[in-house]
C-alpha cells in the first residue's frame, strides 16, 4: 500500500435538500491507492452519504448544500459530471436485487461500458476477466434471479470491475446475505484489493470480518469523522466504540473485559489469531478455570405447543425443500432456527402458518393438526413478524393497524379497542397511534408489527431474520422485545444467521441444512458443535472459537458462549458465569 | 415465474438465431394475409404451417395446447355464431342466393326452433378460427425466439427511443421483484386474519387496494435507489453509446424478408387474380 492518496476529501460537509442538520461535518481524509479503507459507524452516521461523495452523486443528483471540496484520481466531484466520475469510482451497494438491472449476467457487465461508449470488442473482452475475478466464470448467459445473494453482489462487484476504477465502494455489501454470500463477498473483496492492488472503500457492521481484513477504519458518528487509524488501534477502543453503538469484535470484547477486571495485557487483540496467540502470555499469568456453574435455562415439560412429524414439502418446480423433519416445541421455549438460505428454514415455519401445506407428513398446533385449522385460527395462535416491517404495514395510522387483524378476526368493537389499547401500551407506542406508521423510524415500524400480532395474544411468535440489515443498536432492540415477550411467557422462535448476536437470547438452537435437521440442541452445546456448523457455512462466535482454544490447551471443556464468559474464566477463577 | 425469461424457447434454431427485424417482417406479412384469406382450406394451411414453424422453432408444445384450450369456447362460439347467422356476408361472398342447410332444428321447438345452420357458414366460420390461430401463434414464434438483448437492440436499430427500450428492458427485470412483494404483502395480511377465500368481489379489491399502499411507497424506495444505481454505472438515458450485442443483418435475415416480400407479392396476386383463398375459390 502506498501513500499516494487516490481519493482527497477536505472539509466535506453536506446537507440534503430537505435535512434539517448537515449529514456530513468537515471531513476530511485521504484514501490511499491500494488501501481497504473501512466506514464504521452506526445507522445514521453518513456512511452511505459519505460513499455517494466518492462519484459526485452527493451532491450532483441530490442536490442540497455541499461545502468543502472532494476529488478523486485528480477530478474534482462537482466539476466533473457523474458519469465521468464513473469512469473512476465502481460502486456497489447494500440490496443485491435493485443494483442489477440486466437482464443477463453479461448485459450487467457491458451496461456501464456501453454508457460509456466502448467499443463492442473492448466491452467483450472485459466480460470475461471481470467474471474471473469474481469467480463467476461460465454465467454469462444467466439471468441475475438465477443467481444466489452472494454471487449477486459478486456480479455487481464484476460489473463495478469491468470499468476498471481507480477506487470501488462498497457500502453494506454484506448486510442482506447469508454467512456463505458473506462470505463470499469478503473474500472476493479481499482478494480483489490483496492480489489486483484495487483501492477499497467498503462500509459494513461485519466487526469481525474488517478488523481481518481493512488497513484502516474511518469511525463515523453524526456526519463526523470520529477517529482514523489502524483496525487494531480503533476496534481495541471498545468503550468508544459502545458510545457510538458499535460492536467491537468478540476477541476485543474479551480481552478489553480481562483488562477491567485488573488483568493487563500488553494489547487488546482485535483478530482470533492475534486472541489466540495473547492466550499464551495470558494463561502463563493467570491460569483459566472453567467455569463451576453456567447458566441453564429453566426445563421445558409438557406436551409440545408445536409438532413436526415427518414434514416433507417438494414445490411445484420439483425442489424437495423438506426431506423429512420432526420437531416439537414446548410452551414457554426459546428456539433459534439456523441455517444457509435454501436449507429449508423458511419453508419449515410457513407450514406452521398453513403458508405452505405439507407433501407429506404433519403439522401439529396445540395438538390440532394444521390441516384442520384455517390459517386465521392458525393467525390467532402464532405471531409470523417478518424480516421487512414495511411489507407488513397497510393501514393509515397506527391504532388501524393494530387493530386490523382484531377486526378480521371478527371481535366485538369494544374488545378491539381494549386489546389494541394494550397492546400499544405495552411496545410504547400509545402516544404515537394517531401517526402514520410509515412515518415511524425503522425500528419503530418493527414495534407497530409486533404490537399489531401482539394485539391477537398468540402463544407463539415467529421472527424472521429480525436482525438482517439491522446495526447492532437496531439487532438488539428487536431481540431485546423477543426476550421480553418470552419472559412474559410466549414461546419465541427465530430465524437469523446472526450466531453472535443470540446466546444472551436463545436457549435452544435448530440448525437446518439441505431440507433437514442437522443438529436440534441447547444452544452451548450446539454452539460447540464447530465442525457441524461449519459444514453448513455457519461462523461460530469468536468467542466460542477462544474458548475452544482454552479447550484444547487445557484438556477441561470451557463450554462459553460470551466474551465476558470467557473473561470471567480469567478473572473469576472459573467462578464466574454472567452472560 | 413465467415473466423471468423473455425468451421461453431455450432451442438453438433457425429462428432463434435470426434478426428481430425479419421476424418483424414476418409478423406483419403473415397477419396480413391470415386478414385476407377468406378460405378455410388456405386459412388451414397458413395456420398448419405457422404451427409447425413453431413446434420446429422450439415453441412448447403445451404453449400450443393452452392456446387451444383456452381459446376452444370462442373457437365453438364462432362456429355457431357463424353457421347460424351469417348468412349475408356468405351469402355476398359465394355469390349465391341459398346457402346448403346443414341442419334445422324443429319448428315446434321454442326459441331456437327454425333456426339452420349452413355449410358455407360453417366454412367461414372454421376460418375465422385459422384466422385467430394464425394470429395468437404468429407473435409468440417471432417473440419466444427472440432474445430480449436482440429484441432491445432490434428495438432501438428500428428507431425506437433508447429510454423507451431502456424502460421495457428494466420492466423486465423488476416485475418479478414487484410480484414477489406483492405475494409477501398479502400473506402479512393473510397472517393477520384475513381470511381472502370467503371474501366477496368487493371486498378483495379493497384488500388490494391496501396492498397497493406499501407497494407504493416500497416501489418509490426502490426507484430512488435504481436512479442512484444508474447514476453510479454512468447512465444518461442519450442514445449516444454502444451495445455489446449487435443487430446486424445476415444472409438469413435478408433472405428471411426476401422471402416473406415475395409471399405477400405471391400471395396478393393468388388472391386477387387467381382467386386462390377466396371463399369459395379454388384452394
Amino acid at each position: 500500500m502506498s501513500k499516494e492518496p487516490i481519493a482527497v476529501l477536505n472539509q466535506v460537509s453536506y446537507m440534503y435538500p430537505r435535512s434539517p442538520e448537515p449529514v456530513l461535518r468537515d471531513i476530511s481524509l485521504e484514501v490511499y491507492r491500494g488501501e481497504f479503507l473501512g466506514l464504521i459507524g452506526p445507522t445514521g452516521a453518513g456512511k452511505s452519504t459519505l460513499c455517494l461523495t466518492f462519484n459526485g452523486i452527493v451532491p450532483q443528483f441530490f442536490g442540497g448544500r455541499f461545502f468543502g471540496s472532494a476529488t478523486v484520481a485528480g477530478l474534482d466531484t462537482l466539476d466533473h459530471a457523474i458519469s465521468q466520475m464513473a469512469q473512476h469510482v465502481g460502486a456497489v451497494f447494500e440490496d443485491p436485487e435493485t443494483q442489477l438491472i440486466a437482464t443477463s449476467v453479461e448485459n450487467e457487465i457491458a451496461f456501464a461500458l456501453e454508457n460509456l461508449r466502448l467499443p463492442r470488442e473492448e466491452i467483450m473482452a472485459r466480460i470475461k476477466p471481470a467474471l474471473a475475478a469474481v469467480r463467476l466464470e461460465g454465467t454469462e448467459k444467466k439471468h441475475p434471479h438465477e443467481l444466489s445473494g452472494g454471487q449477486k453482489q459478486r456480479l455487481a462487484i464484476a460489473a463495478a470491475l469491468a470499468v476498471r476504477p481507480d477506487l470501488l465502494i462498497l457500502d453494506e455489501p454484506t448486510s442482506q446475505l447469508d454467512p456463505v454470500g458473506a462470505q463470499e463477498v469478503f473474500a472476493t473483496v479481499r482478494e480483489l484489493n490483496k492480489e489486483l492492488g484495487m483501492t477499497i472503500v467498503m462500509a459494513s457492521h461485519a466487526a469481525e470480518e474488517m478488523a481481518e481484513y481493512a488497513d484502516r477504519l474511518a469511525l463515523l458518528s453524526h456526519g463526523s469523522l470520529e477517529a482514523l487509524g489502524t483496525p487494531d488501534e480503533l476496534y481495541a477502543q471498545v468503550e468508544r466504540l459502545h458510545a457510538h453503538a458499535l460492536r467491537p469484535p468478540q476477541v476485543a470484547s474479551a480481552f478489553y473485559l480481562i483488562n477491567q477486571a485488573g488483568i493487563a495485557t500488553p494489547t487488546t487483540p482485535v483478530r482470533l489469531e492475534a486472541g489466540i496467540a495473547a492466550l499464551d502470555a495470558l494463561q502463563a499469568q493467570h491460569p483459566a478455570e472453567p467455569p463451576a456453574a453456567l447458566p441453564v435455562p429453566a426445563p421445558h415439560d409438557g406436551a409440545p405447543l408445536l409438532s413436526v412429524r415427518n414434514l416433507k414439502h417438494t414445490y411445484d418446480d420439483g425442489t424437495q425443500a423438506l426431506t423429512g423433519v420432526s420437531l416439537d416445541i414446548r410452551e414457554g421455549e426459546y428456539v433459534l432456527i439456523v441455517g444457509q438460505n435454501g436449507a429449508g428454514k423458511s419453508t419449515l415455519v410457513k407450514h406452521f402458518l398453513k403458508l405452505l401445506t405439507p407433501t407429506e407428513g404433519t403439522v401439529t398446533v396445540g395438538g390440532a393438526d394444521t390441516s384442520t385449522l384455517t390459517m386465521s385460527e392458525l393467525a390467532r395462535r402464532i405471531g409470523y413478524v417478518a424480516q421487512n416491517p414495511d411489507n407488513q404495514i397497510f393501514n393509515a395510522s397506527v391504532e388501524e393497524e393494530v387493530a386490523f387483524a382484531l377486526r378480521n378476526l371478527g371481535y366485538p368493537a369494544p374488545e378491539v379497542q381494549a386489546r389494541t389499547r394494550e397492546s400499544l401500551e405495552a411496545m410504547g407506542l400509545w402516544e404515537q397511534r394517531a401517526i402514520h406508521p410509515l412515518a415511524l423510524p425503522k425500528g419503530d415500524r418493527a414495534r407497530v408489527v409486533i404490537a399489531a400480532i401482539l394485539a391477537m395474544k398468540p402463544e407463539i411468535i415467529i421472527f424472521d431474520e429480525p436482525t438482517t440489515g439491522q446495526d447492532y443498536r437496531g439487532a438488539r432492540y428487536i431481540l431485546d422485545i423477543s426476550r421480553d415477550l418470552h419472559r412474559a411467557g410466549k414461546t419465541v422462535i427465530v430465524i437469523t444467521h446472526h450466531l453472535y448476536l443470540m446466546p444472551e437470547y436463545a436457549e435452544r438452537v435448530v440448525v437446518m441444512g439441505k431440507g433437514t435437521i442437522l443438529l436440534d440442541a441447547a444452544i452451548r452445546p450446539a454452539y460447540h458443535q464447530l465442525d457441524l456448523l461449519r459444514s453448513t457455512f455457519l461462523t461460530p462466535p469468536q468467542a466460542v472459537l477462544l474458548a475452544q482454544e482454552l479447550s484444547r490447551r487445557d484438556g477441561r471443556e470451557f463450554p462459553l458462549l460470551t466474551p465476558a464468559e470467557v473473561a470471567a474464566c480469567f478473572t473469576a477463577g472459573g467462578k464466574g458465569g454472567a452472560a | 415465474m413465467s415473466m423471468m425469461r423473455f425468451q421461453t424457447v431455450e432451442r438453438d434454431s433457425f429462428f432463434t438465431r435470426l434478426d428481430f427485424r425479419p421476424k418483424l417482417v414476418m409478423m406483419a406479412v403473415i397477419t396480413i394475409i391470415a386478414f385476407v384469406l377468406e378460405s378455410p382450406l388456405a386459412g388451414g394451411l397458413l395456420a398448419a404451417a405457422v404451427i409447425v414453424a413453431s413446434l420446429l422453432a422450439g415453441v412448447k408444445v403445451s404453449y400450443i395446447r393452452m392456446v387451444l384450450t383456452v381459446m376452444f369456447p370462442f373457437y365453438i362460439l364462432l362456429l355457431l355464431t357463424h353457421g347460424f347467422f351469417n348468412i349475408d356476408q356468405v351469402k355476398s361472398l359465394t355469390g349465391r342466393t341459398e346457402l346448403t342447410t346443414l341442419f334445422m332444428f324443429p319448428r315446434s321447438w321454442p326459441l331456437i326452433g327454425g333456426g339452420r345452420m349452413s355449410v358455407e357458414g360453417l366454412l367461414y366460420g372454421l376460418n375465422v378460427i385459422f384466422k385467430t390461430l394464425t394470429l395468437t401463434l404468429v407473435v409468440p414464434l417471432g417473440i419466444f425466439t427472440t432474445d430480449v438483448d436482440k429484441f432491445i437492440v432490434g428495438m432501438v436499430r428500428a428507431r425506437v427511443p433508447y429510454k423507451l427500450a431502456f424502460i421495457f428492458s428494466a420492466t423486465l427485470r423488476f416485475v418479478p421483484l414487484l410480484f414477489g412483494e406483492i405475494q409477501a404483502i398479502i400473506e402479512a395480511q393473510r397472517l393477520r386474519g384475513l381470511a381472502m377465500e370467503k371474501m366477496g368481489p368487493i371486498q378483495r379489491v379493497r384488500v388490494y387496494a391496501k396492498v397497493a399502499v406499501p407497494l407504493i411507497l416500497g416501489a418509490m424506495v426502490k426507484s430512488q435507489m435504481l436512479e442512484v444505481v444508474l447514476q453510479s454505472k454512468a447512465f444518461t438515458g442519450s442514445p449516444d453509446r454502444t451495445y455489446l450485442h449487435e443487430s446486424v443483418l445476415g444472409p438469413a435475415d435478408y433472405a428471411m424478408m426476401a422471402f416473406f416480400a415475395l409471399l405477400f407479392v405471391a400471395a396478393v396476386v393468388a388472391y386477387f387474380w387467381l382467386g386462390i383463398g377466396k371463399f369459395g375459390g379454388p384452394i
